[in-house]
């Protein structure tokens, strides 16, 4: 492995016009497409976070304006840092119309307003899906050397195969949930995934989001994320989309706000994204309670789908504790 | 001291309620560090410092009381809500409460008197206002037209209601201190209370730099290390000026009063600025305090409320704490004399200082008060002694909160005697109320 130190937190608007170059010398034929992930960490320093764009984050997933940056924001606040490993010339997937699988965070304390954090950032399990290729995006963010925030971002590059893909991408198993096959977030057709319709059986919703239709553009902006599926159903169709998406961190901050509303230091979570939100729109919400597999710890389960949707939206946990769900 | 005369004298076997502590965020000036911050934002950064401080996490409270003077619909449940974005227990009951700035102190006296009942063993008082997240409304024209669009039917009945629609009515409405029977601002209220009493500007002054310079003092050795939370940025009260002096407070131009006969007096410096903030008190019994091992920093001994007819020119605006004192002091036996903290809220220095002539005068108090002679003096050197609104600044409904958690500190650092608070709120009202070392 190779450390790479950044001068600064990229920007991601560089980043985007860094992946159109990217896909349009792929498509010209003149980038042949890497068969491994590159053996590389991207490091930076961040912080501290912006107390308006915080407060504003905060409100949009319906969060408290607390002092504690939300662990989902501080997955926006590092997200470059993994953008920029995609990013590279040498990374062997594009990185525009990547699809978002799941995500898992495991934070051992809350990120505070006013404190300076590094950030870390890799890739691994670059691995053959039933509908392209997936990899893993790890980024781990620490305070003074204290480790406190560790996240893993699975994408899915649709109809990408790749030479040097490894085993096959454990298929996401949200714990209790049906019909968890490991769905294409962004295809066209729910046909596109074969075993997955009328597996799922919607639970009892005990909430209600209404998504309209500029929730991916206020995402955007608390984000800075200003990836094209989430904004317009114009931009949203150009990378393959029906209509506009929502981001996938906006539905798991809300999730995470909705079931641990506290925002204790110590929080885990995970989300398996199955099908897209589209926007506007409505999800049917169920918050439960549940347990880990093994059965020791406690969480709160969560499903969100579209009324009469073949399969769930997301499914997805949260413990107010520190557990990594790889290493029960 | 539940067998004490007086404490609680007027009411059958009841036990106490003890303040078992407080938190609160910092005041900021309006439009300052909690500009993008809301009622609800604050009241649980308040609170979430209060669930730390006394272990309160996943605990069901018996009854959360708080509230907001600017508030906006939405936050029709503004203190569950909160109570639900908190680490308290979800099973924990709230309620909103709402009286003008007397909010915070009637929380605190509310849910005292439940304890005492024995209908709680627990509770968490408090308030809280932001005047930079104000609620603006719509005008009272266009709000007619949209809710007779919401019900028309027909295309013809929507054009018709469209149609009444007039340029004016897109101005918005900010909410005003103007009270809505006079039209008067509170502070061109104080302002004929001011000329009424003759307060001079010096007085007025005097009390504002007393404010700053014990607030200061109070920073400075530590006081408010378990009575605060920092919060967005901010570790001290923003509005505090420990630098100021009489010189510079001399200097400021007036702002209220300039249209009566005498000269305008009350200025920037002698009047409480636009203040958001939250502040919240943990109240308990003391079998509830025992149980969790919580201090017990003072008992809630009793609290009157009082109301003047300031419409017709007959009191001021402010002065209704004067009315209830009498009737607070009387039925518990107790004299100025009988007390070592005295906590007058400062909307304006002029306020106070009107407050505290009334008392000492054998006129108004043999006529205005039914006594039989003057009221009493209060002891300077016991008023206001950690500082009070003028330099803290007064977020409405939060300013209850701060006091009583201020007082009960300071009754307990003594270990003795006994503390007097008095309120004055919008509308002519104002609250009293008695704080007794343990």
């Amino acid at each position: 492995m190779n450390d790479v130190v950044l001068p600064a937190m990229p920007e991601l608007a560089g980043l985007y016009r860094q992946a159109v170059v990217g896909a349009v010398l792929r498509r010209a034929g003149r980038r042949s497409p890497a068969s491994a992930l590159p053996e590389v960490r991207h490091h930076a320093s961040g912080g501290p976070v912006d107390r308006e764009r915080l407060t504003a984050f905060q409100h949009l997933v319906g969060q408290a304006a607390r002092d504690a940056v939300p662990s989902a924001h501080v997955h926006t606040l590092a997200f470059p840092v993994a953008m920029s490993v995609m990013a590279r010339p040498d990374f062997p997937l594009p990185l525009l119309g990547m699809v978002h699988l799941s995500n898992t965070v495991v934070q051992a304390r809350a990120l505070r307003v006013g404190e300076k954090f590094e950030s870390v950032a890799y890739a691994e399990n670059l691995s053959p899906h039933r509908s392209g290729t997936s990899v893993d995006l790890v980024t781990k963010v620490s305070v003074d050397g204290e480790p406190i925030w560790t996240g893993r971002s699975v994408y899915l590059a649709r109809g990408v195969r790749t030479a040097g893909g490894r085993k096959e991408h454990p298929e996401p198993s949200p714990d209790g949930s049906p019909g968890t096959s490991p769905a294409a977030g962004g295809d066209k057709s729910d046909d596109a995934l074969p075993g997955s319709a009328d597996a799922f059986t919607p639970p009892v919703p005990t909430a209600q989001w209404h998504l309209a239709s500029d929730t991916g553009r206020a995402y955007a902006a608390v984000s800075g994320d200003w990836n094209p599926i989430h904004l317009s159903a114009p931009s949203a169709r150009l990378l393959g989309m029906k209509r506009a998406i929502a981001h996938g961190v906006y539905l798991a901050a809300r999730m995470v706000e909705l079931a641990e509303p506290a925002s204790p230091d110590a929080v885990s979570w995970g989300v398996d994204f199955l099908s897209p939100a589209l926007l506007p729109g409505t999800l049917a919400v169920a918050v439960r309670p549940g347990e880990a597999p093994g059965g020791s710890v406690r969480r709160t389960e969560v499903t969100g789908w579209a009324p009469g949707a073949k399969r769930p939206s997301f499914t997805g946990w949260v413990t107010g504790q520190a557990v990594d769900p790889a290493s029960p | 001291m539940s067998n004490q005369p007086g404490a609680g004298a007027g009411t059958t076997t009841v036990r106490n309620a003890v303040v078992i502590g407080g938190n609160r965020i910092p005041f900021a000036r309006s439009g300052g560090a909690y500009a993008q911050s809301s009622n609800k934002d604050m009241l649980i950064a308040a609170l979430d410092g209060l669930v730390a401080r006394f272990g309160l996490q996943g605990e069901r409270v018996g009854q959360v009381a708080a509230g907001a003077v600017l508030k906006h619909s939405r936050d029709f449940n503004l203190t569950r809500e909160a109570v639900l974005g908190s680490a308290l227990s979800a099973s924990t009951p709230a309620y909103d409460l709402q009286q003008a700035c007397a909010t915070g102190l009637e929380t605190v006296v509310g849910l005292a008197n439940k304890i005492k009942l024995g209908q709680i063993d627990s509770g968490i008082a408090g308030g809280v206002d932001s005047a930079s997240d104000a609620p603006i409304v719509v005008s009272e024209g266009l709000r007619r037209v949209l809710l007779d669009l919401s019900r028309a039917r027909t295309p013809k009945q929507k054009l018709a209601a469209v149609s009444r629609l007039r340029p004016r009515d897109l101005a918005p409405n900010a909410p005003t201190t103007g009270e809505p029977r006079t039209g008067l601002s509170m502070g061109e209220h104080q302002a004929l209370t001011t000329a009424a009493w003759g307060i001079t500007r010096e007085a007025q002054d005097e009390l504002a730099f007393s404010s700053h310079a014990n607030l200061a003092a109070a920073y400075e050795r530590g006081f408010f290390e378990d009575l605060m939370t920092p919060y967005r940025g901010l570790t001290r009260d923003a509005n505090l000026r420990a630098d100021t002096s009489l010189e510079k407070l001399a200097k400021l131009k007036p702002v209220f009063g300039a249209g009566l006969d005498t000269a305008a007096t009350m200025t920037a410096g002698n009047s409480t600025p636009l203040t958001d903030g939250a502040a919240v008190v943990l109240l308990g019994s003391e079998d509830y305090a025992r149980a969790n091992n919580l201090p017990m920093l003072a008992n809630v001994v009793d609290a009157e409320a009082a109301a003047v007819d300031f419409v017709n020119g007959q009191e001021g605006l402010l002065m209704a704490p004067v009315y209830a004192m009498p009737r607070l002091l009387q039925r518990n036996g107790l004299h100025f004399d009988d007390f070592d903290f005295f906590e007058i809220h400062e909307a304006f220095a002029s306020t106070v200082l009107s407050s505290i002539a009334a008392w000492e005068s054998e006129k108004f108090c043999r006529t205005r008060l039914g006594l039989d002679g003057a009221l009493g003096k209060i002891d300077r050197s016991k008023l206001n002694v950690n500082g009070s609104s003028l330099a803290a600044g007064h977020p409405f409904a939060a300013t209850g909160g701060r006091i009583v958690a201020s007082l009960a500190k300071a009754l307990a650092e003594k270990g003795s005697g006994r503390g007097l608070i008095s309120v004055c709120a919008a509308g002519g009202q104002g609250v009293v109320a008695i704080l007794e070392a343990r």
